[in-house]
């Protein structure tokens, strides 16, 4: 079997606070192909924002995924920001 | 005192699908969405009562695709709401526009595992372009109008709203201000045309390649103009036909897994592909390495998402098809190409000549398509039949062809012709079917009989799950499982106990005089079409192929 090698990307997302918004996050991240190592999320409540800090790791190119997530109606944007892993 | 009417949420539901232009639903109806049915009776909107939440479904997308709106499909909770699953995932799966109603178990009750109740939002989020639940009766115009709004926008899909049982009885108290729309959040980076038109000189052996989204982006004209004015030869996919003119000399027909041997050629030697509104489906490319090997790609979609998702592109044109694409139509050289692919189609055409008494599926097909009145709506199931339908019958837009592309979901043809023909009840539906395909909604029948809708149904009957059959004898050593059907019903008596007018056929003297007895039928038709279980489709590009490696018949 040929070796994988998985990459490392954190993603800063900026979502409106809707309860529902984590899952449709979590649902899109599992089923385009990236595990999750690890995830915070928080709420702002003086502008109703929820951002969403995840980092993921793949075989696919990140854009698969930030464009995936992109099209969530709720989200409001993705940056990947590996700055910080 | 006066007395002022209160407005119910369920009232409130039927004034907003009136305000969207709504005249049709679909839907079955149960405890959880009763305040709903009964805001019904006194509303202008006409419920067609379905015998599955499935058929419901599916007569939504029917609806949707005939007549280029969105359809709409209730459903109660729990069962109700599971059952309109499948249809939604074909919506999600061919991006068609569909508004889903469901009741749920009252606010109170929800979470207690209460009778009927199952998070039909949590199961919403896989096979949706969005959901919503409604727990504050005041967000409900509000959520009814982004469900709309979200259907239609951009990439169109389809949209589930769920509704608890006490916000359909609660009174609305704060209407919703209609001008605050959504806004379009997607900021497309604009296209470098030079780039493109760079592309496109240097071409020698450009093709078109033509896909579904030309007929949800409204852009048919666009695209017949520009393959007629560059001369572009073009490919379809299943979802893009009917797109280019049936006419064009230039035209190759469909490509890809049950593609022809030209425009599969054609493709794999072309130098540019210019995709319209498609997406490199795998059952179009075969072997994604392999497909079209030397060509650049300027991808025109609406839906960044598939930029580079399969195949990458080197222009991408992001936006709306109907204005980006007139700005390419430019000279191009390229007589040696075009008349080398006119060539390949005259040397490589279908024929039609088969040998024996028996009826043979293709042909029946090609006379329904020479004999069947222009702007005739063609539906299908999934199987033999589909794909025999996709090769041999013509279709003048894409919205005359409806087909489970993406989903290849069996029992689509039946309800999608209903759906199809309530929304155009003056043009002529053909429902084309298998044996295997059409017991998946033959409860449907029933509703043909109700509302006496005049499908005309054309059942491909080869006693067999064809194309599980014809996999099993091509790749599983001819060890057939499970497809035999040589037990089906009786299906002219099945189709007359629902009044239905129905024939069979066995022979190919009968087949023009039968066809031509169907179309000339004022009511419901259903035609059972016998033929050998052994026929198989052909080309067929194996698995993990490139797509110049078809098998052919013999
Ligand atoms: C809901 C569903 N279940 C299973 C399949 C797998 N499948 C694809 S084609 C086919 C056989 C269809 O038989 P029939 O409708 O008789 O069409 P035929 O191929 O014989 O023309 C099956 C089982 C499917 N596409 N959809
Ligand atoms: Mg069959």
């Amino acid at each position: 079997m040929k070796p994988i090698t998985l990459n490392k990307y954190q993603l800063i997302i900026m979502a409106d606070d809707k309860q529902v918004v984590l899952e449709r996050i979590l649902q899109v991240t599992r089923y385009r192909g990236f595990l999750i190592n690890g995830i915070n999320a928080e709420v702002n409540t003086g502008n109703n924002e929820a951002t969403i800090t995840m980092s993921v790791s793949s075989e696919r190119p990140i854009t698969l995924l930030v464009d995936q997530i992109n099209k969530l109606i709720d989200i409001k944007g993705v940056k990947v920001d590996n700055s910080r892993l | 005192m006066t007395e002022s009417k209160t407005l119910t949420g369920g009232a409130l539901l039927f004034e907003v699908l009136e305000e969207h232009g709504v005249k049709h639903v679909f839907g079955y109806p149960g405890g959880a969405i009763m305040p709903i049915y009964d805001a019904l009776y006194d509303s202008n909107v006409k419920h067609f009562l379905c015998r599955h939440e499935q058929g419901a479904a599916f007569s939504a997308v029917g609806y949707a695709r005939a007549a280029g709106t969105v359809g709409v499909c209730l459903a109660t909770s729990g069962p109700g709401a599971t059952n309109l699953i499948t249809g939604l995932a074909d919506a999600l799966a061919d991006s068609i526009p569909v508004v889903a109603i469901t009741g749920q178990v009252p606010t109170a009750a929800m979470g207690s595992d209460a009778f009927q109740e199952i998070d039909i939002f949590g199961l919403s989020l896989a096979c949706t372009k969005h959901s919503f639940q409604v727990t504050d009766i005041d967000d409900l115009e509000r959520v009814l109008y982004q469900a709309f709004e979200i259907a239609l926008e951009g990439r169109q899909g389809p949209v589930l709203v769920d509704i608890p049982k006490d916000i359909q009885l609660a009174e609305v108290t704060e209407r919703f201000d209609k001008l605050s729309h959504l806004q379009n959040k997607v900021q497309l980076p604009l296209a470098d045309i030079n780039q493109a038109l760079e592309l496109l000189n240097k071409a020698k052996q450009p093709i078109l390649y033509v896909g579904g989204g030309v007929g949800m982006a409204n852009a048919v004209e666009e695209v017949r103009d520009f393959a007629e004015k560059t001369g572009m030869p073009s490919v379809s996919t299943l979802k893009g036909l009917g797109s280019i003119n049936p006419d064009n000399e230039n035209y190759l027909g469909m490509l890809g897994m049950h593609g022809t041997k030209t425009a599969n050629i054609a493709v794999q030697e072309s130098d540019l592909l210019v995709v319209v509104g498609a997406r490199f489906d795998d059952r179009v490319t075969g072997k994604l390495d392999e497909f079209a090997p030397n060509a650049k790609v300027i991808h025109f979609d609406i839906d960044t998402a598939e930029i580079n998702k399969r195949r990458a592109a080197d222009v991408a044109i992001l936006g709306d098809l109907k204005a980006n694409l007139p700005s390419l139509v430019t000279d191009l050289n390229i007589a040696a190409w075009q008349q080398k692919l006119q060539q390949m189609s005259r040397d490589f055409a279908w024929r039609y000549d088969h040998p024996g008494e028996n009826i043979f599926a293709p042909a029946v097909l090609k006379t329904i398509s020479d004999l069947m009145p222009s702007n005739t709506c063609v539906t299908t199931d999934v199987g033999q039949h589909q794909m025999w339908a996709a090769q041999h019958m013509s279709f003048d837009d894409p919205s005359n062809f409806l087909t489970s592309a993406g989903m290849g979901t069996m029992g689509f043809g039946l309800p999608a012709a209903i759906g199809a023909q309530i929304s155009r009840p003056h043009d002529t539906v053909i429902a084309v079917s298998g044996d295997g395909s059409v017991m998946m909604n033959v409860q449907e029948l029933a509703t043909i009989k109700r509302y006496q809708v005049p499908v005309k149904v054309v059942l491909i009957d080869n006693a067999k799950l064809g194309m599980v059959r014809q996999w099993q004898d091509l790749f599983f050593d001819g060890r057939l499982s499970q497809t035999d059907l040589s037990d089906n019903p009786d299906f002219v008596m099945l189709a007359t106990a629902f009044d239905i007018k129905a024939r069979m056929i066995t022979k190919k003297s009968e087949v023009n005089a039968a066809v031509e007895e169907m179309l000339d039928h004022d009511g419901p038709y259903f035609l059972q079409v016998k033929i050998d279980a052994a026929e198989n489709v052909w080309p067929l590009v194996p698995p993990n192929t490139a797509n110049d490696q078809m098998m052919e018949g013999v």
